[in-house]
């Protein structure tokens, strides 16, 4: 089983093993060239905030776009749709396509045991890759964390990092198998699972605001959370008596004429408000709670996984033909 | 279900399906069949198009779960006990190969999920039909592919091997050919054979017994000899056909105008001096219950009643 394993599904490792190491070589020329870049530019206290560091900051934002718009962007989303229309629906849709289903399952090996080695192997070589592909990214970020800070905030690569790639990829492995069991057919799967993770990746995304209570700050603090990394889950007003309302009493505090629409004159209605106690809050989940998020994300597309999971094997048990 | 043992009392029969149904919502394609196949037999299964041969044979093998009823292979129950699994090998009707595999990986996918293998046989019968082992399955001519897969087949040695339409879509030469390594192996082996066939010209100098499917129900089921022993076409008069008929076993009876031929089942029929008497032959058998799907002939007798 594992020789035959290899033998169907090798195009698929290898491809996916050659497209690791030429976007591991890319991360990893990325890396030496900033690294080498503030090696011939050492600006003390840099890269950082400070005024004096614009210029090196500039040129390591320049280079860590570069990467992130040609490949990590379109990554989070396109991983796992690959995986899951080239990995999975084509393990039993092209079966049933070309009727080799009835020689496959027709050996003394049962149908239990062929899927079920089929199934375990190449999940276990779709973490390996995901993880492979998160210790990459992991690591090249590394290289330019002073200038855009942690990948928590950034929906994109928060779905890179930590162990998120791996779940992804292996829910995406098992929704395509689980789909080609039911529709029988490798391109209707592969694109039925295309269609699928296209809308569950969004509303995951969406759903990561979610998975804590968000912790609450004054507003006049707004700026210094984003910088930590934090993801700003929206903002509120209490009054007096510390009770969340939607608006503070539009009499209090008018702005003056001319300054209803300017920053300043906004700022100097907050601290006038808040002289009135009614105060601006911001709600943000700080960036520390990267691995929880991480793995209450990874738990929820495991549990999906194993649903999956579970689809595949009774409905390919079931032996209706 | 428990092995019964066949006629001979040796060991369990080949093949034992008791009132097997089959329904794909609501078409019922098989209907509670019941028979059973004796060891060491080539049985010939036949009927008509959309009669449920596929289905039966699918069920034979375990791809298909009865919607009631069983069926076991020398006593295993299909679907339960992994050992029918190895003990049965199959050739679908479209002999289903990886058309990307070499003809060494083909050998190579047997020999590893069978526990059985013959890679020896394998490569000597490959050998004598002069297929390279290096040869792309995709490459080969259709008689190749088809004589790749009847390989793979027995070298699994298996005790009942099941063919979906072997012949189908075979030139002459290559039928000869299929027909003629088949034969070699079963008289070497003593495996059963249980194989398709809507062409019953073919059935007749390979196959020894005889199953009939029509329209989901089983018709037929017996030796081929004692099937033809025990069946006679009486020819006669219209008028006195009911009196003949009285006294005889008739299965079907057709009369074209002011003459009446009736098939009847029993030893030696003794009918009046206007009527003549002859033997069947295979095919005319199976064509006069296929037109009268009522009729049915089913041994051993404990079948159905």
């Amino acid at each position: 089983m594992y020789w035959l394993t290899w033998r169907q599904h090798r195009a698929q490792v290898l491809a996916t093993t050659g497209l690791l190491v030429v976007l591991g070589a890319l991360l990893l020329a990325s890396a030496l060239d900033a690294t080498r870049y503030l090696a011939e530019h050492v600006v003390a206290g840099c890269p950082g905030p400070a005024e004096q560091c614009r210029a090196v900051n500039a040129a390591l934002t320049q280079r860590y776009g570069l990467v992130y718009q040609a490949v990590l962007g379109i990554l989070p989303l396109l991983g796992p749709a690959l995986v899951g229309a080239f990995w999975g629906a084509p393990l039993i849709g092209r079966e049933f396509e070309r009727g080799t289903n009835k020689l496959a399952w027709t050996q003394s090996v049962s149908v239990r045991r062929w899927l079920g080695v089929k199934v375990g192997l190449l999940a276990v070589l779709v973490v390996a890759a995901g993880l492979a592909l998160s210790a990459m990214v992991g690591a090249w970020l590394s290289v330019f964390d002073d200038v855009v800070g942690p990948a928590f905030s950034n929906a994109g690569l928060f779905n890179l990092v930590g162990v998120a790639a791996a779940a992804w990829w292996l829910f995406a492995f098992t929704l395509g198998v689980a789909v080609s069991t039911i529709v029988r057919r490798t391109l209707a799967a592969m694109a039925v699972t295309f269609a699928v993770i296209a809308l569950v990746f969004p509303v995951m995304v969406f759903a990561r605001d979610a998975y804590a209570e968000p912790l609450r700050a004054s507003y006049t603090e707004y700026q210094a959370i984003l910088d930590q990394g934090a993801i700003l889950t929206g903002n509120v007003w209490t009054d007096t008596s510390g009770r969340e309302i939607a608006d503070p009493p539009s009499a209090l505090c008018p702005p003056a004429p001319g300054e209803a629409d300017t920053e300043a004159g906004q700022r100097k209605r907050d601290s006038c408000l808040a002289g009135q106690g009614y105060l601006a809050t911001v709600e943000y989940h700080p960036a520390s709670r990267f691995w929880r998020f991480q793995w209450t994300q990874a738990a929820i597309l495991a549990v999906s996984t194993a649903l999956l999971g579970a689809v595949a094997f009774s409905w390919t048990l079931r032996r209706r033909q | 279900m428990t092995a019964r043992t066949n006629a001979s009392g040796l060991g369990p029969a080949a093949l034992e399906a008791v009132n097997l149904s089959k329904r794909y919502g609501s078409n019922q394609a098989l209907l509670d069949c019941t028979l059973t196949i004796p060891a060491g037999r080539v049985a010939a299964l036949v009927g008509p198009n959309g009669s449920g041969k596929t289905t039966f044979l699918h069920l034979v093998v375990g791809l298909l779960e009865p919607t009631s009823g069983e069926i076991a292979v020398f006593g295993d129950t299909v679907g339960r006990d992994a050992q029918a699994l190895t003990s049965v090998a199959f050739l679908a009707q479209d002999k289903p190969l990886y058309r990307n595999f070499r003809v060494r990986e083909m050998l190579r996918f047997g020999r590893d999920l069978n526990p059985r293998w013959n890679g020896e046989l394998a490569r000597q019968r490959l050998d004598e039909l002069e297929i390279p082992l290096d040869r792309k399955v995709g490459r080969l001519s259709g008689g190749q592919q088809t004589q790749v897969a009847l390989t793979l087949a027995l070298a699994k040695q298996p005790s009942l091997l099941v063919l979906d339409e072997p012949l189908a879509d075979l030139d002459p030469l290559a039928r000869h050919d299929v027909t003629r390594h088949l034969m070699a192996a079963v008289a070497e082996t003593g495996l059963t054979v249980l194989l398709s066939s809507h062409v019953v010209p073919d059935l007749a100098d390979t196959c020894d017994w005889l199953v009939v499917l029509n329209r989901g129900r089983l018709q037929v089921s017996g030796d081929i000899d004692e099937l033809l022993a025990s069946h006679h076409l009486l020819v006669g008069p219209a008028d006195g056909a009911d009196a003949v008929a009285a006294e005889q076993q008739v299965v079907t009876r057709h009369t074209v105008g002011r003459q009446a031929s009736l098939l009847v089942r029993g030893s030696a029929p003794a009918a009046g001096p206007d009527w003549t008497t002859r033997p069947v032959e295979l095919e005319e058998l199976v064509l006069t219950y296929l037109r009268d799907p009522a009729a049915t002939a089913l041994q051993p007798a404990m079948c159905q009643n």
